[in-house]
């Protein structure tokens, strides 16, 4: 990154939840810059915090949730300020816009397409019914709907899986918003369906020049559109850089064990690397290193300390002891010293992960 | 759709078939007929007469549809003509005609006995159910034209459709040689025009409201007779309870009828002081619908809203109530709070349908669980919709709560609801038995219940397929009803198989 001009800047959030009278610290301090016109990946396991990390910018916690600490500075302010939901109706789909994994329910199924789209123009803009109606039909266009004028008063029955991921996006983008977060957008689609969104929302990100947050279990995804990722687990962010970085010299031994376990990386015969072990609960408190005890390579000092981020290089960070000095020098594992080289081959021309 | 419509229309008269022969199987052949004069005095006192006593029962059976019943009489008249000298010969007791006649019918599988006392000749053979069905509906609809009288002492009655007005003076559609007086007709009442073309057929009512047909019992003004002026065509000027617009052809005029009447159409209803049965249960059913979908669903809204606050748990706690306690419980409950505290009436005829007090206890104690179902289903519809990933998106688009609600959630949680409205309006003609029993209303529930327990047959098959008819096409509307509102649903059926 040549120019870091930062657009959302969180520090030290923590997020818990009231579950059945226990509470759980579902995002241990966790701290973030975005930057403008960038892609940062979000990737971890389910349960790591990817999506409620991503829902404290919009104020969307469940009703269980609430953000205990912390600030999320955007455009001047911290938005973590924003009491009462009108003033967060001012920054969701106005200014970060987010999109979810399943396109068959993210649209209201008795209101057409159009409505559905205008009302967000309407709501944000001021605009009249016409004029919405006029962006409304050109975003279509552009997210590539054919005869969008025709197929505006259609319903969403009408449309296929993929052209309503294309609504979605249209709706997400209709009032250019700075920040998109997709959270899981290509889960719910069929191969083919997949790269072409995906190239839709490169070649929008392009256009608009929006900053894409990908929330994603999908390492290919990742290793195509992003140019950032933060490696999250147990309700911490414990690696960060930029692709290269984080594919062609991981640090921590969850990255390492989490690019292992890529199926698309395996050698067919040969059984497919698992993580043994399960995540932390997170109702508890966690002491040193979370992944510690599934961590093969872990230290005394893992179960007792929590480790600091280390600088790799100017843009590559990890939370591992193993970075300190004084730590013994441990190899990643092989699977790790071909990834990159399997990943450039991929997401190349002809590769599984190629997206134009 | 239209063929769908038409398609379910058919197959909603198929079900309609299938209930009411079902219930004709039941009630003619399954239950003894000497059932039907338990609940009849005046075959209690020909007892003693063997010959009346006979005839008596068979004339009620043959009414009631059990089978076809003949005196020698019936059977010579049928055969003979009335003046020739093998009809005075025939009647007589042990003739070679009424022999012959005998004869001719154990063959077509009537049986012939002698009366008891006299000897005379009486025939008699059971409808099979195929023919009880076929009656039923042969008799069903009637359509009334100008050659629908056939009267032997009447050549020379006139057979014609014309404008005319009827008796206050108001326009009508009247008919000559039909066999009502008045074909098109406007009265005060709902629905204001009102018509004696299309007449339904669905029985005689026997033993209870003896003789009357089944629709009249339903659909007629009960009470005492309400007398007014009226001046007849004849010039006459009487205070009468005469219904001018359902007089019928009435074959032989006493003098009486002669004063008031031009013409054949002398067979009138009188005028009573309360509404028909089903106008009743009708009136007080909407009420208490109107009132059910009034709060029911705006509070079901508003406990979705606010899920798990204060209102919401009130909202529970009532709904609980209204669910768990019987009906007769709280109904009886709320009759009391009203009577004591209030002065409302306990009684409906207490004060009588023209006030309307009468009303109130009533059909606050049938809105009451239609306001509870109501807020149970709208919250509950309303708490579905409220998870589903197109509110997480709309939230995420910046909408409001409150237009999330009004503009994407409400639309979707009234659809299953919207199926229900037809069905609970039209569903008001059947009455409420509980709560028009307690309350003494003259209304349609108990009529179904007393029917049985009385074994008015007539009146429980006719009630079957009224009933049946209403709520299969009830469904239907409901149907209809949703397609109108939820786009996804359309009720073409392609040729390919299979919806578009």
């Amino acid at each position: 990154m040549e120019e870091k001009n930062i657009v959302l800047s969180a520090k030290d959030v923590v997020v818990k939840f009231h579950v059945r009278d226990r509470v759980l610290t579902a995002i241990r301090k966790v701290s973030l810059d975005l930057y403008d016109g960038e892609t940062l990946a979000i990737v971890g396991e389910s349960g790591s915090g990817k999506s409620v990390f991503t829902k404290t910018f919009t104020g969307m916690l469940e009703s269980n949730g609430w953000v205990d600490n912390g600030e999320i500075m955007f455009e001047g302010k911290n938005l973590l300020e924003n009491k009462k939901n009108r003033d967060w109706e001012k920054v969701r789909g106005a200014k970060i816009a987010t999109i979810f994994q399943d396109p068959m329910s993210s649209l209201n199924p008795i209101k057409t397409i159009g409505s559905q789209i205008t009302e967000v123009v309407m709501k944000h803009q001021g605009k009249t019914k016409a004029e919405a109606k006029e962006i409304a039909i050109d975003m279509m266009d552009r997210v590539g709907i054919p005869n969008a004028a025709d197929r505006f008063d259609e319903y969403p029955f009408q449309y296929s899986g993929g052209m309503r991921q294309r609504i979605v996006i249209a709706i997400a983008l209709a009032c250019r918003p700075k920040i998109l977060i997709c959270d899981e957008p290509t889960t719910a689609l069929d191969v083919t369906i997949q790269a072409q969104i995906l190239k839709l929302i490169k070649d929008l990100q392009k256009e608009y020049g929006f900053t894409t947050v990908f929330i994603t279990h999908d390492l290919g995804v990742v290793a195509n559109m992003a140019d950032r990722v933060a490696v999250m687990y147990g309700g911490q962010i414990i690696e960060y850089g930029t692709v290269e970085d984080i594919f062609y010299n991981p640090k921590h031994p969850y990255t390492w064990a989490l690019l292992s376990s890529l199926p698309q990386i395996g050698v067919k015969g040969e059984e497919l690397y698992s993580i043994a072990g399960t995540p932390p609960s997170l109702f508890n408190e966690i002491k040193g290193d979370a992944f510690a005890p599934r961590n093969p390579h872990a230290m005394k000092i893992d179960f007792e300390e929590e480790p600091p981020f280390f600088q790799i290089s100017p843009t590559h960070y990890a939370k591992t002891w193993l970075l300190d000095p004084r730590a013994p020098k441990i190899e990643p594992p092989h699977e790790i010293k071909v990834l990159h080289q399997r990943m450039v081959e991929m997401t190349s021309k002809g590769g599984a992960f190629y997206v134009e | 759709m239209k063929r769908y419509v038409l398609e379910r229309i058919i197959r909603s008269l198929f079900s309609i078939f299938c209930v009411v022969t079902i219930a004709m199987f039941l009630v003619y052949s399954q239950i003894d007929r000497n059932n039907v004069f338990k609940e009849d005095q005046a075959v209690l006192k020909l007892k003693g007469q063997p010959d009346a006593y006979l005839n008596y029962r068979y004339s009620v059976w043959e009414t009631l549809g059990y089978l076809d019943y003949m005196t020698q009489r019936d059977a010579c008249t049928l055969e003979y003509d009335v003046n020739s000298k093998e009809f005075t010969s025939c009647l007589e007791i042990g003739s070679p005609e009424a022999a012959a006649l005998g004869e001719q019918y154990k063959a077509k599988g009537y049986s012939v006995e002698p009366t008891p006392e006299s000897g005379a000749l009486w025939f008699t053979r059971d409808y099979t159910l195929v023919e009880r069905i076929v009656r039923f509906y042969s008799g069903l609809i009637n359509i009334d034209n100008p050659y629908a009288v056939q009267d032997a002492n009447n050549p020379d009655l006139e057979r014609k459709i014309y404008f005319g007005n009827d008796l206050a003076g108001k326009p009508a559609l009247k008919c000559s040689g039909c066999e009502h007086k008045y074909l098109i007709y406007f009265n005060s009442d709902f629905p204001f025009i009102h018509q004696n073309i299309v007449t339904f057929d669905l029985g005689t009512s026997y033993p209870a409201y003896k003789n009357q047909a089944v629709t009249d019992v339903m659909s007629l003004r009960q009470g005492s007779a309400v007398k007014e002026t009226v001046t007849f065509e004849t010039g006459l000027t009487l205070d009468t309870s005469i219904l001018d617009h359902t007089c019928t052809y009435k074959e032989v005029l006493d003098q009486l009828d002669s004063n008031k009447f031009v013409d054949n159409y002398a067979n009138c209803l009188t005028n009573m002081a309360e509404d028909s049965m089903m106008s009743v249960s009708i009136k007080m059913g909407l009420m208490a619908v109107a009132i059910g979908y009034g709060l029911g669903i705006p509070v079901g809204m508003l406990m979705a809203r606010r899920k798990g606050k204060l209102a919401d748990k009130l909202g529970q706690a009532y709904i609980v109530i209204m669910i768990s306690i019987p009906s007769l419980a709280y109904i009886s409950f709320f009759r009391y709070l009203g009577t004591q505290y209030m002065g409302l009436p306990g009684k409906y005829p207490e004060l009588g349908g023209a006030d309307w007090r009468s009303w109130v206890l009533p059909v606050i104690s049938l809105a009451l669980p239609q306001i509870a179902g109501l807020m149970m289903w709208t919250r509950r519809y309303m708490v579905d919709q409220s998870s589903s990933d197109y509110v997480k998106f709309a939230r995420a688009k910046g909408l409001s709560e409150s237009e999330i609600f009004s503009r994407h959630i409400l639309k979707n949680a009234i659809i299953p609801i919207a199926q229900g409205i037809p069905g609970s309006i039209i569903g008001c003609i059947n009455g409420a038995i509980i709560t028009e029993s307690l309350y003494a209303v003259s209304g349609m529930g108990k009529l179904l219940p007393n029917s049985i327990k009385g074994f008015n047959n007539s009146m429980v098959i006719a009630l079957t397929f009224f009933f049946t008819f209403l709520s299969v096409f009830s469904l239907l509307l409901g149907d209809l009803l949703v397609t109108v509102i939820d786009p996804r649903i359309s009720l073409a059926t392609s040729k390919k198989g299979g919806r578009k």
